[in-house]
């Protein structure tokens, strides 16, 4: 990009031609203020409170819309542009209710704010007012008498979340914002609520709890799912008589990063132990003793995994994980086949992406904040998106340009399917030239049941597209050939221009799998932590010791995006923690984050205390928390291997996912977030399983009995019915089966 | 009086000078001087003074505490007391939290919530007042002169914490009702020339 020189309030300044005046003069400390503008969205324009005077230029200039130009001489302030400002204020403050003593937003808002900062202390317009009324949108209320019509909520909607929920119904001054098709698609996401600069949009929950300055924020990370957004829980005591504290919401960096529903309102899950229960904590270390096999889920930190890790060698147990095993396989033979640890794409990328193809993941459900960035992609890049799976995703249908659907079971023909449309081949080995020239197309578009047109319109598809991200999810970790298909995925980024971006199948999976050493499974006396067992530690508080939940602890995850992000605990916990059994069989340490310094440097892992892990982002909204995980390069040995026959799945088809809004046992313990588990299938599904809408059905799945009420849903296609696990408690993470799986539905009663 | 005899320093002529007692030169001396103080009976001067004093009638310069008090001046910062608006009756403290925030000893606490009719309420309003030092600052602050002082200065206690609750401060109905609540004139209160400063908006419709 060319350089260019410009001159801001007399300081000059070399920047690239794309960049915007404000752009700039953020990048340099120069202040403009502004009312609509945010960070990770296209200027919105609507404010006029970022004017600034262009030397040569009569008027004035939208800095946050005007992009620089070569020897521009920009001024940020005088006395017209001063009166300028007042004046937009005067005209936002105009009939604004005179209630900031009870407002949510009192002490945080934008408008209070920037009317004392221009010093508006008197109203010279006047209007006649008219009739407002207060709107409940679900989680959130929506009050038009605050409204300053800055499309923020708009915007974000739109562009991030990818729902186009919300529009502006014009009408000057009785423009307001209303939320379309409210009942079937608003997903409760709170983004809008979070950007909104006044209290217009407020949490009906949230909503005069406390005056936000009274909180104490406790800068974290999401740990829902392996994006790991930046997150703060905001906490206080529970009130006069109970001086004990609570979360009362969660905040974000909302200029540059975004939360789902269940990371911005599933905060209470904490465990809330008492006291220290010392004989409990004698039978537990006399378990581990004595355990063959520690099992665990990979929803705990990376210091704690490097614990159970250090436990594991002194009582010369097995390490078991469940739900990141058949990760940890996919990991380790995708690194020997690509040469390298890990995969080359991040969310930011896939956001700057315009050709994207979403396999094997129920991407909306699976990873929300993925979506949203496939929503940026769609909208700023005008992405083509290919979402490939076996179920029809109905609430994503506006950001997918084709949607091609395959048998269950049948990824690995999927995934050898796109190699051999999209390699490079004469970059390629003679071997596997010859392998993908082999490969026998009619077979696999045949068992994978989609036509080979299909496949090669998706070429077509990407004609003239420059930057390529497949995005890859959980339902190739499980899946039998799950090796077989990382080295074809290893194959594809490197020999095809797509780059990958693997969403490992829980939070912390990928720090889990880089750290231990897991098997299958192992016989013998087990103790769980986190995970159903002879002996259990439990964070949701039905184990034999309690342990603290995520909300509780001190530690690092590691997030799809490669960067070791840091935990800090929102809330105090009382009860023992892994560290003390550790210390007690003499491998722990004074803190459990002590071993921060210590997790694996080989696997990529730096050397660094975790008071120094920071949380920050770039002017630009680059994520910038922690630090990056290095990549860690080896040989490369691509063999590949083609199936010979693949699995089918008729009948009736149960898949293992939780919905966005609820995504563990840990959400459906907060109070915004629980809900009733239901099996969620098609009318098809119904009529095979021969039950209806509202029955109450039993099946069993991977050795548990679950019962649940049955609902049709009309928009999903095929013989399936989703199945949640959020009500499983620990078991909910002891299912190392694929996603898929044909049960037999009996009606109760 | 000019400023030329104001500037004499040599006090002169309005002074008389008094010539002090001679130092005792040695233990004799020393010893005669003891003697002498001793037995002069100016002792019992003074102590006629007083008990004629105190004999004399209708002579009081105080009062008798506790059976008579003092009235206190409005701006006197006592004990605080939490008022009800004129009109309705209903509570002035609207919870905006300025009070809590704004007080330096950190002793006033409270917890608001969302009412039936979707406003905010104050559920829990308290002061510590062992803690409070009567800076004032709380009943300044207040937008709704909700939280004021009172000239209820008794604030003894065995304890050094002394917490008083919203009912103890909130004017009680009855007292309401039978006008007695007094509006506060102290720090913080409107002054009488409020209604000029106030700058009227255009009305134009
Ligand atoms: S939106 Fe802002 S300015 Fe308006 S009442 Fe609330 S705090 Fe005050
Ligand atoms: S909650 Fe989310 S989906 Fe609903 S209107 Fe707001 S941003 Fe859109
Ligand atoms: S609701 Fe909030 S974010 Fe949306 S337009 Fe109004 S002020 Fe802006
Ligand atoms: S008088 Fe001062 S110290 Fe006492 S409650 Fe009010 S602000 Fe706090
Ligand atoms: S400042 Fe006044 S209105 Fe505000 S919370 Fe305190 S007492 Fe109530
Ligand atoms: S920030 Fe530029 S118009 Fe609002």
């Amino acid at each position: 990009m060319k350089t260019v020189k410009v001159t801001i309030d007399g300081k000059e300044i070399q920047t690239s031609l794309d960049r915007t005046i404000l752009q700039v003069a953020r990048e340099n400390n120069i202040y403009i203020p502004t009312m609509c503008y945010l960070t990770k969205v296209e200027p919105i324009g609507a404010c006029r409170l970022c004017v600034v005077e262009v030397e040569g230029l009569d008027g004035m200039v939208l800095s946050c819309q005007e992009k620089v130009v070569d020897g521009a001489v920009i001024q940020t302030n005088s006395k017209a542009l001063q009166e300028e400002r007042q004046n937009i204020m005067k005209l936002y403050a105009l009939n604004h209710p005179l209630e900031c003593g009870v407002c949510v937003k009192s002490g945080e808002c934008d408008l209070q704010n920037k009317t004392s900062e221009f010093e508006v202390n008197e109203q010279s317009f006047s209007l006649r007012d008219i009739k407002r009324k207060v709107e409940n949108w679900g989680v959130i209320s929506y009050d038009s008498s605050l409204c300053i019509l800055c499309e923020k909520c708009v915007k974000v909607c739109n562009e991030i979340v990818g729902k186009g929920q919300l529009k502006v119904e014009p009408g000057g001054y009785k423009a307001i914002i209303v939320n379309t098709k409210l009942e079937d698609s608003c997903i409760d996401c709170g983004e809008c609520m979070a950007v909104c600069p006044v209290g217009a949009l407020a949490v009906n929950d949230f909503k005069y709890t406390t005056n936000p300055w009274e909180l104490k924020k406790v800068p974290s990370t999401c740990t829902f799912c392996s994006s790991g957004c930046e997150l703060s829980y905001e906490v206080k005591q529970i009130g006069i008589e109970n001086s004990k504290e609570k979360i009362y919401r969660v905040t974000n960096n909302y200029e540059y990063s975004s939360l789902c529903g269940a990371g911005r309102f599933g905060f209470d899950y904490e465990n809330l132990v008492t006291k220290k229960d010392e004989d409990e904590f004698l039978n537990a270390i006399e378990a581990f003793k004595k355990a063959e096999v520690i099992k665990f889920s990979s929803l705990i930190t990376n210091e704690e995994a490097l614990l159970l890790k250090k436990i594991a060698k002194r009582v010369d147990a097995k390490l078991v994980c469940s739900d990141a095993f058949g990760f940890s396989k996919f990991l380790r033979a995708f690194k020997k086949a690509r040469g390298k640890s890990l995969w080359s794409s991040t969310q930011k990328k896939l956001s700057q992406s315009d050709a994207i193809v979403v396999f094997g993941s129920r991407i909306k459900d699976d990873a929300p904040v993925v979506k949203n960035h496939i929503a940026m992609a769609t909208k700023r890049k005008k992405a083509k998106v290919v979402y490939m799976h076996p179920i029809e995703d109905f609430a994503i249908s506006n950001l997918v340009t084709k949607f091609i659907k395959y048998e269950p079971g049948s990824e690995e023909a999927m995934a050898l399917m796109l190699l051999q449309v999209f390699a490079n081949k004469e970059e390629m080995t003679q071997d596997l030239q010859d392998f993908v020239d082999d490969i026998d197309i009619g077979f696999l578009s045949g068992e994978s049941s989609i036509s080979e047109e299909e496949i090669d319109e998706l070429k077509e598809e990407f004609w003239k597209k420059k930057r390529f991200t497949l995005v890859v999810g959980a339902d190739v970790f499980n899946h039998p050939e799950v090796e077989n298909i990382a080295k074809i995925l290893a194959a594809i980024e490197r020999y095809t221009d797509f780059e990958l971006l693997v969403i490992p199948p829980n939070g912390n999976s990928l720090g889990v799998s880089l750290i231990c050493d897991l098997v299958e499974k192992h016989e013998g006396f087990s103790v769980g932590y986190n995970a159903p067992a002879d002996y259990v530690l439990s964070a949701l508080g039905d184990g034999d010791l309690g342990m603290p939940a995520l909300n509780q602890q001190e530690g690092t995850f590691v997030t799809l995006d490669k960067r070791v992000v840091p935990l800090n605990a929102g809330l105090e916990y009382k009860g023992f923690i892994l560290n003390d059994i550790a210390n007690s069989l003499g491998v722990g340490s004074t803190h459990t984050i002590d071993f921060t310094k210590e997790l694996p440097v080989d696997k990529g892992f730096r050397s660094i205390e975790f008071d120094s892990l920071e949380v920050k982002f770039s002017v630009d909204g680059d994520d910038l928390r922690g630090y990056e995980l290095e990549t860690i390069l080896c040989d490369s040995q691509i063999e590949l291997s083609e199936p010979d026959e693949l699995p089918s799945y008729d009948g009736t088809v149960i898949y293992i996912v939780n919905p966005a809004s609820n995504p563990n046992p840990f959400t459906n313990r907060a109070k915004l977030t629980s809900s009733e588990a239901k099996l969620i299938g098609t009318k098809q599904f119904a009529s095979a399983a021969k039950i209806s809408d509202g029955d109450v059905v039993e099946f069993e799945v991977c050795g548990n009995y679950i019962s649940r009420v049955f609902k049709i849903d009309d928009t999903l296609k095929g013989t399936f019915a989703l199945n949640p696990t959020f009500d499983m408690g620990l078991k909910a993470f002891d299912l190392p089966i694929y996603r898929f799986s044909k049960v037999k539905i009996k009606k109760r009663g | 009086m000019s400023l030329e005899q104001f500037k004499r320093r040599d006090a002169l002529p309005g002074y008389i000078f008094y010539e002090a007692e001679k130092k005792p030169q040695n233990g004799w001396e020393s010893f005669k001087r003891v003697l002498k103080r001793t037995f002069k009976g100016e002792l019992f001067v003074g102590l006629w003074i007083v008990f004629r004093e105190m004999i004399k009638r209708g002579n009081s310069h105080t009062l008798s505490y506790p059976q008579e008090k003092l009235a206190i001046g409005p701006r006197y910062r006592a004990i605080h007391k939490l008022l009800r608006l004129l009109e309705s009756g209903n509570e002035r403290c609207i919870g905006c939290g300025l009070c809590e925030k704004i007080c330096i000893a950190k002793c006033i606490r409270m917890d608001t919530r969302i009412d039936e009719n979707s406003r905010k309420e104050v559920s829990q309003y308290t002061i510590n007042f062992g803690r409070c030092i009567f800076c004032g600052f709380c009943a300044e602050v207040c937008p709704e002169l909700a939280i004021v002082h009172s000239g209820e200065y008794e604030n003894a206690s065995e304890q050094r914490a002394h917490y008083a609750l919203k009912e103890d401060m909130l004017t009680p109905l009855d007292e309401f009702k039978a006008n007695k609540q007094k509006e506060f004139k102290g720090f913080g209160a409107l002054s009488d020339n409020a209604d000029s400063f106030v700058k009227k908006t255009p009305l134009a419709y």
